[in-house]
């Protein structure tokens, strides 16, 4: 083994959504930090381009199965098997280098759960230890630095903010259209969702050029869409004190005899281990591979992983679950939809986000109606595979036909959990998270209802046929969405980090990703992990590495919360 | 070199034309044309036999040099390390699927009394794809049917497989996928859906390819969004 004694300031552990705001925000600070990824790192212009069969059917930004596999099972006694489960780009800027870019922001409710709710039978709900105007500022910087569009005064509901978008939104697309007609008929209050690109008239004076609808899932060489690799690595390289370590694999977060972290041990390119030591720790590698690795992470002083005294780390996990309805046209009376054009999601509303207990469920989410897809893989549940029947449906649909999806936000509970798996290993010869899982009631009931819904929004905008894509008997994944598995709360003995995402057990270990969400959202998570990653570096920052410690004290909620 | 990002590129195009195989012998590239002829077939518009769907799957069995195009199309990349020894074990596991199903067609077309499967006229192929596939010919979408789906993972690898579904996926990977792979030759498959694809997939780098004509061209928020423009009622 390579031993690196030169301590460096930070070492950062995941350079997606949670580990760029922190590089950025640490060196920026002036101090000095070390960046891994267990991925490449891809250059947008050199790499990327509209390649459906590359991008959607090879897998070339998805992780190789084979190479990092994950298992699932859905209780303790069923058998696990392997499945591409919750599928994040393994490369430098993470989940930003294929995500279609929703960051709509949470609202203040999100973070009070349990104070709304009390307690749910089968689930976990506890509140944040921070509220929603401790992350306001930061929510802000990251529209204003990431680079965000949407359009301002357009949701009803909505949190504080501090500053309008830097950019107007994206126009629709026909389809996108047709959602608003639908909405409209039925008193719902569509808008263009917040999304991470800029458009042409933009106030950070970036170009906008992207139209070519190779958008979800696909690397975007123009980099109209604002990804880590592209925004807070470049921010933090332009200081002189950030390095990336990219094809690094960091296996084990090292422990003092103070109970300490002191740094990680990281397999290379090429395959030789190396330790590298740092003054402070900071994991951000996904909800799922955080706890993977500090369950990995055993030693004397932490038997049972690292900053794991609760038994807490991997439990409560919540994953979403990008679930939608699909609604056919008479291509003899509609014109076009077009439903390959688009930077993805085209309208979408927040009107079904709060609860209301006539609807029979807790929580709600966002909807939004997204492409289709390109030729190959247009969304069409059912479609027939060959024959006369299959060319026509794509002859017949492809033009004609829309979805409108949902983030379902599943509840947290104790039994959804990250563990190692006892028999598959990865490529490096470690053993694999395994995801046990299983839906609440309350997350049938919501994808019921509000996929009903979406079939309903479709028939006011006149589709002939709809098609209903509910939850099943396990979550798949497919919103590759991961939260919760590192808990955050104020008591230690049930939760693992604090309200600055700091190990309550390990000063020097920060949490810098969806992990520490004590619920799920109702919203895609990427721009709230950002801010929260951004908060808590602040912290590192100006108070932690500066030798004190300060704790944030809550006030009462009152009835206007 | 291992790393993703250092891969190297290899000079090679594919001749949709080509006659040249690398991984089929004689009777099963026929046989895979027959067979591509009635999953996508051809009518009044072209199908899977003229866009080449053949010499699309011949490249992508023969080994691991045609998996991934280089981004702007000219030429394909050639995976290296641990990602070129896990696409060559896939590619293993897949040459024997195709191996495997292709002896079993011709021995399901002997069973209903044809020489083999490309000698059988299109309505025993079909009954051959009927009894591989375990399930009667596709029905047409109507638009009278209520069924309900439950979700699953986004995105589609071919792995896991049966022989038959395998075939189908990419039959349809050779009718769609950018021609730049050997197959939708001149487009054909993007023209019979009217899919405005790229000339290139250079064209999609650098702004030079737009679909913004086909979005919608004339809208405002003022009108489209309630909380801007409550109906008249709520005012």
């Amino acid at each position: 083994m390579v031993k690196h004694f030169d301590h460096v300031d930070v070492v950062i552990v995941g350079l997606g959504a949670g580990g760029g705001p922190a590089a950025k925000v640490l060196a920026e600070a002036g101090y000095s930090v070390v960046g891994f990824d267990k991925g490449p790192w891809l250059r947008n212009k050199e790499h990327y381009s509209g390649d459906e069969l590359k991008f959607q059917n090879r897998s070339y930004l998805w992780p190789d199965v084979d190479l990092m596999p994950r298992t699932v099972r859905s209780d303790e006694n069923s058998e696990s098997r392997i499945f591409n489960f919750s599928p994040v780009p393994s490369a430098v800027g993470g989940g930003t280098t294929h995500m279609a870019g929703w960051t709509p922001r949470p609202r203040p409710s999100d973070f009070i759960m349990r104070s709304l709710h009390g307690d749910i039978d089968g689930a976990s709900l506890a509140d944040w230890p921070y509220r929603y105007e401790h992350l306001e500022p930061y929510l802000t910087k990251v529209e204003w630095s990431y680079g965000i569009s949407g359009l301002d005064g357009a949701e009803p509901g909505a949190g504080f903010r501090s500053r309008p978008f830097p950019s107007g939104p994206l126009g629709p697309t026909k389809f996108g259209l047709k959602f608003y007609e639908g909405c409209r008929k039925l008193g719902i209050n569509a808008m263009p969702l917040p999304m991470s690109h800029l458009t042409e008239r933009n106030e950070l004076g970036r170009k906008a050029v992207n139209r070519t609808s190779f958008w979800n899932q696909y690397g975007d060489p123009t980099e109209t869409r604002s990804t880590v690799a592209t925004t807070y690595i470049p921010d933090a390289l332009a200081t002189g004190n950030f390095e990336v370590r990219a094809d690094s694999f960091v296996k084990e977060v090292t422990v003092g005899r103070d109970g300490k972290a002191t740094g990680v041990i990281y397999i290379d390119e090429n395959g030789v281990e190396h330790e590298q030591r740092a003054r402070v720790v900071v994991l951000a590698l996904g909800a799922i591979e955080s706890a993977r690795l500090m369950l990995m992470s055993k030693s004397p002083l932490f038997p049972d992983g690292l900053a794991n005294e609760s038994g807490l780390v991997g439990k409560n996990a919540t994953f979403h679950e990008y679930l939608f309805a699909v609604g056919l046209f008479d291509k003899e009376v509609t014109p076009a939809l077009n439903g390959f054009t688009g930077n993805y999601q085209s309208g979408g509303s927040m009107h079904f986000y709060e609860t209301d207990e006539s609807r029979g469920h807790l929580g709600g989410g966002i909807i939004a109606t997204t492409q289709i897809g390109q030729p190959i893989n247009p969304i069409l549940p059912g479609k027939p595979i060959w024959g006369d029947a299959a060319k026509d449906a794509d002859r017949d649909y492809f033009l004609h036909s829309m979805k409108i999806g949902m983030i379902l936000q599943d509840l947290p509970q104790e039994t959804n959990r990250v563990d190692l798996d006892p028999d598959v290993k990865d490529r490096w010869g470690m053993p694999v998270a395994r995801i046990t899982n299983k839906p609440h009631a309350n997350d049938t009931a919501m994808s019921k209802w509000q996929i009903d819904k979406n079939v309903e929004i479709l028939e006011a905008a006149g589709a002939v046929r709809t098609m209903p894509v509910y939850l099943g008997e396990e979550f798949t994944g497919n919103a590759c969405h991961q939260h919760g598995t590192v808990r955050m709360g104020t008591d230690p003995a049930k939760s693992v980090l604090n309200e600055w995402a700091q190990a309550h057990s390990v000063e020097n270990l920060f949490v810098l990703d969806g992990s520490g969400f004590a619920t799920a959202l109702g919203v895609n998570p990427t721009l709230t992990i950002m801010a929260h990653s951004w908060r808590a570096a602040d912290y590192i920052a100006s108070t932690y590495l500066k030798g004190r410690s300060e704790r944030l004290v809550l006030d009462p909620l009152t009835g206007s919360n | 070199m291992t790393s993703k990002s250092e891969w190297m590129k290899l000079d090679l195009q594919i001749d949709p034309d080509t006659q040249e195989r690398l991984f089929f012998s004689e009777h099963e590239w026929n046989t895979i044309e027959a067979a591509a002829s009635r999953i996508i077939p051809t009518d009044h518009d072209p199908g899977a036999r003229e866009a080449r769907a053949v010499v699309f799957i011949d490249r992508y069995l023969s080994g691991i040099d045609y998996v991934y195009a280089a981004a702007d199309g000219s030429g394909f990349l050639q995976l290296a390390g641990a990602e070129a020894d896990a696409a060559r074990a896939r590619n293993n596991t897949m040459k024997k699927l195709y191996r495997e199903g292709l002896v079993e067609l011709d021995t399901i077309a002997g069973r209903l009394g044809a020489a083999d499967f490309v000698s059988a006229d299109a309505a025993l192929q079909d009954a051959v794809l009927v009894e591989i596939s375990g399930s009667p010919k596709p029905g047409h979408v109507r638009l009278d049917e209520h069924e309900v789906f439950y979700s699953r993972l986004q995105g589609n690898t071919d792995q896991g497989k049966s022989f038959f579904e395998t075939l189908c996926f990419h039959v349809r990977q050779g009718f769609y996928s950018d021609p730049v792979y050997g197959g939708n030759k001149d487009q054909v498959g993007w023209k019979v859906i009217g899919f405005p694809g790229p000339a290139s997939l250079k064209d999609t780098m650098d702004g030079t390819y737009t679909t913004a004509p086909y979005f919608a061209q004339e809208w405002d928020w003022h009108e489209l969004l309630l909380s801007y423009n409550p109906p008249a009622g709520d005012r």
